[in-house]
């Protein structure tokens, strides 16, 4: 309120003009640097109380010696898998010309619905229940689930970078004389790789972050580590320790992503729109490529998705989720609504650049690499130093929610922001100074030009934030409040008592929410695809 | 014989036609513009004779031989045609060397190499082989991207918009240099271009097209003075219209008789002046609204009946409020409307 006034009263009198365009860029500027605290605080309290001098755990060194061992053999093992199964996905649809091949260009992402615990969950329980056509356990069962459901990553990471942009390129090579072969290995791949390298590193960075599926397989990674010392052996300061373990690796995944990407941007300046010139395959191997891709969805979403849906139907009941179903909505439309707040202001002074908006977009990048687990830890940390000092009381459910919110919004608002910035970067780049030269101060831009203009893309990305906050489940697990349970939560627990089949109902919700943002993925796939003058 | 020729071509995306019964040859060694505004076909053109797209209907040969025919086509890689594109496609992960080196084959990678450096020496950028695309300005891109498309000693090059990214001074001064090197290297060429000043300098034969038609094919003099249309007339150069009735060979403009011989007495007239061939010398008849300098020229407006025209004179011609107006005959055509 106290914002409008100024703005009005500068609009008004002149006189006062200086000084209220000064409040309006100061209050602005103090927004943004506590959206940018607001997500940088959890990581920076886990490394922070980590070092706090403590006497030294029996069993920490052996926990944090497995999980090490453990995240980086996943890591390794399931992100190769996903980089295998996602380029060559992307090669065919992007290269070749097959039957189904415009189908499956967008059918391909569909696995990104399930988070890897509900799929671990599908297939324990399909196992279970004697459907799968093999048992899908332990590590490599946990490789397997990570690689089938996170190749859509690579996958569209290469799908942009073999998108109209190159065909320019490869055409370029062809009046060259370079034969299809020639094309691939000399042109189409090198220039690929930076894609590559970041959809890897963004596979990499889920699975370092994932909880549900490695605890569920009974492998022991930083992740389930962090929560056995937590949990089963009270010892905050060694779940800090190797919660900041993880915060490292997270981070060498975050640098390779971000060298990778930078590494893209330059590449591929062409403006210029043509359909590429696909290689038609004979039909021998246009079976192969039509099997390949048909079973990356088979295995990654259809058969997962039927055999909750059969459980569910068989072995789920109304009352058992209606609970944990409203317990998840709300904390969802919550939380993606806070979490919206924090994301439109980073977004909106990332793109004013300056050393601010560098840091505030940089802050949430972080966020939304450090696993949900280790987010949890640092929140949990703040507010118990928060505690020790006396300024607030004990962990009530009201602060255990806040808590929970704060790190919602800590670890997701990098995805609220990216489609917040590509709506905003619609905007002309005169525009915001136009505004300028006709008076308007920063609240006035954002309000006026920015808001308005990026409101479709708000819409996308508060149903982005509400699915992906609904998926979450290690922040959720150590921050509820007690006997609060999300569909996450019951899913988790169902699973963690050996009871797969009632699992199903809770873990089939959770898929069918995540299906919502991938239609909008999807849509923009096609989009991609949409100024290609001819098939 | 004729390096590239193309008979009755058409290429139609969906229900649009981007191309309608094309035809025109390139002579072995000749530089020839398509010249057209943007959605004219000329890129398509091009693509059409590298075998980056089929043809719908028609054909295209290359030194006799078919390259493209409805159901049929010689692969792009097959073809031995160079092209420079728009944004110059280098390959952003491949040195300016490299980038040229690409197309050699069946040669040892010694030879590649010196032959790369050669053709990077012959366009002046053999201090830059080593850098990489995003390292070089703009104009030094266009240069690579010509070396690159002329090392595998093509059988035809072509060029879309070639020019159209750089500042005027760079503009002018790298046509020059890129036509320097195709003449050298006797290279059948054809460049696309909007741009009227580009094709008449540069072009031994025009192509003129407008909405995936052939307007004329001729060489730039003949075009230039023998429009076959008032369209052509005015893609190649600024011009005024009028029109009015043939009587006595003449058309009476507001501006002066029009000689209209080849038109029958009585027919209707459609008459497009060029600005330079508009003279004018202290008198009555027409009014100067202004004088402004217009490169080598000035530029006159005058007005005379309600029209307003604009005529391109010698610079610091002396003129009052007035001035009489004789239109020169070079540039005056006459068209039955």
């Amino acid at each position: 309120m106290a914002l409008d006034a100024s703005s009005a009263l500068a609009e008004a009198s002149t006189p006062l003009v200086r000084n209220a365009h000064r409040l309006d860029g100061d209050v602005f500027t103090m927004l943004a640097a506590i959206a940018a605290a607001l997500c940088a605080t959890p990581a920076i309290a886990v490394f922070a109380l980590s070092l706090r001098p403590g006497e030294a755990t029996a069993f920490g060194g052996a926990l944090l010696r497995d999980g090490a061992f453990g995240t980086l053999a996943l890591t390794l093992l399931g992100g190769g898998g996903a980089l295998v199964l996602g380029a060559t996905a992307a090669c065919l649809v992007s290269l070749c010309r097959f039957p189904g091949r415009r189908v499956f260009e967008w059918l391909l992402v569909v696995p990104l619905a399930a988070p890897s615990y509900i799929l671990a969950y599908a297939y324990g329980a399909a196992t279970w229940a004697g459907a799968a056509p093999l048992a899908v356990q332990g590590f490599w069962g946990a490789a397997f689930v990570y690689a089938i459901g996170l190749y859509p990553y690579v996958y569209i990471a290469m799908l942009a970078a073999f998108s109209s942009q190159y065909s320019c390129a490869l055409e370029a090579a062809r009046t060259l004389g370079a034969r299809p072969l020639d094309v691939f290995w000399r042109v189409a791949l090198p220039l690929a790789r930076p894609g590559l390298a970041a959809g890897g590193a963004l596979a990499m960075m889920e699975i370092a972050a994932d909880y549900g599926a490695a605890h569920h397989f009974g492998v022991t990674t930083l992740s389930t580590a962090v929560f056995r010392a937590w949990y089963a052996h009270g010892d905050l300061r060694g779940a800090l320790q190797i919660a900041s373990i993880l915060l490292l690796a997270a981070l060498v995944f975050l640098w390779f992503e971000r060298r990778a990407r930078g590494r893209a941007a330059y590449v591929g300046r062409s403006t210029r729109l043509s359909a590429p010139n696909r290689y038609i395959l004979n039909p021998t191997a246009s079976v192969g490529a039509f099997l390949f891709c048909a079973s990356l969805i088979l295995f990654g979403a259809i058969l997962p998705l039927a055999w909750l849906a059969r459980l569910a139907l068989l072995h789920g009941n109304v009352e058992d989720i209606a609970g944990p179903l409203a317990n998840s909505l709300i904390l969802a439309s919550a939380g993606a609504l806070g979490t919206l707040a924090l994301a439109s202001v980073i977004a909106v002074i990332g793109r004013r650049g300056g050393a601010l908006g560098r840091s505030a977009s940089y802050a949430a990048g972080l966020g939304y690499a450090v696993p949900g687990a280790v987010i949890a830890m640092g929140a949990l940390g703040a507010f118990t130093l928060l505690r020790e000092a006396g300024i607030v009381g004990g962990l009530s459910s009201g602060i255990a929610l806040s808590a929970l919110l704060w790190a919602y919004a800590a670890r997701f608002s990098a995805a609220g922001v990216q489609p917040i910035d590509a709506g905003l970067s619609r905007l002309a780049k005169g525009l915001d100074d136009s505004a300028r030269t006709l008076g308007a101060g920063a609240w006035r831009r954002f309000t006026r030009i920015d808001l308005p203009i990026s409101a479709p893309s708000l819409a996308a990305a508060t149903l982005i934030l509400f699915v992906e906050i609904l998926k979450e489940l290690p922040a959720t697990l150590i921050l509820r409040p007690f006997d609060f349970d999300t569909l996450a939560v019951r899913a988790y627990s169902y699973a963690s008592d050996e009871r797969l089949l009632e699992a199903a109902a809770p873990a089939l919700l959770i898929f069918a929410a995540g299906l919502a943002p991938i239609v909008l993925l999807a849509r923009g796939i096609a989009r991609l695809r949409a100024g290609e003058r001819h098939p | 014989m004729s390096a590239i020729s193309l008979r009755n071509v058409r290429r139609a995306y969906g229900d649009a036609f981007a191309l309608d019964d094309v035809t025109f040859t390139a002579d072995a060694g000749q530089v020839l513009a398509l010249l057209g505004s943007s959605g004219s076909g000329k890129s398509t053109i091009l693509r059409l004779i590298a075998g980056l797209e089929p043809v719908d209907a028609g054909e295209i040969r290359v030194e006799g031989e078919l390259a493209s025919r409805p159901g049929w086509s010689t692969p792009a890689e097959a073809r031995r045609i160079g092209m420079v594109f728009q944004d110059y496609a280098l390959f952003p992960h491949l040195t300016a060397a490299a980038n040229v080196a690409f197309g050699l084959q069946n040669t040892t990678r010694a030879e590649r190499e010196s032959t790369a450096l050669a053709w990077l020496d012959r366009v002046g950028l053999g201090m830059r082989s080593n850098a990489y695309p995003h390292e070089l300005s703009g104009g030094e891109q266009q240069r690579v991207a010509l070396a690159r498309a002329l090392a595998p000693a093509p059988r035809a090059i072509l060029l879309d918009e070639p020019f159209s990214g750089l500042d005027p001074v760079l503009r002018a001064e790298l046509r020059d240099a890129t036509l320097t090197t195709l003449a050298e290297t006797k290279t059948t060429t054809l460049f696309v271009t909007h741009d009227a000043e580009d094709a008449l300098q540069a072009a031994e034969k025009l192509v003129i097209l407008k909405a995936g038609r052939v307007l004329q094919e001729a060489a730039p003099r003949e075009a230039y003075d023998r429009p076959a249309s008032i369209e052509v007339a005015a893609a190649l150069g600024p011009i005024n219209l009028s029109e009015g009735r043939v009587e006595g060979g003449v058309v009476n403009t507001p501006f002066g008789p029009a000689p209209a011989q080849h038109l029958t007495n009585g027919a209707s007239a459609r008459i497009a002046v060029r600005a330079e061939a508009i003279r004018l010398s202290p008198g009555a008849g027409a009014r100067v609204l202004s004088v402004r300098p217009h490169g080598a020229h000035d530029l006159v407006k005058i007005e005379a009946g309600g029209a307003i025209w604009r005529a391109l004179v010698p610079p610091r011609t002396t003129l009052g409020e007035t001035a009489s107006v004789t239109l020169h005959s070079d540039g005056v055509f006459a068209f039955s409307a």
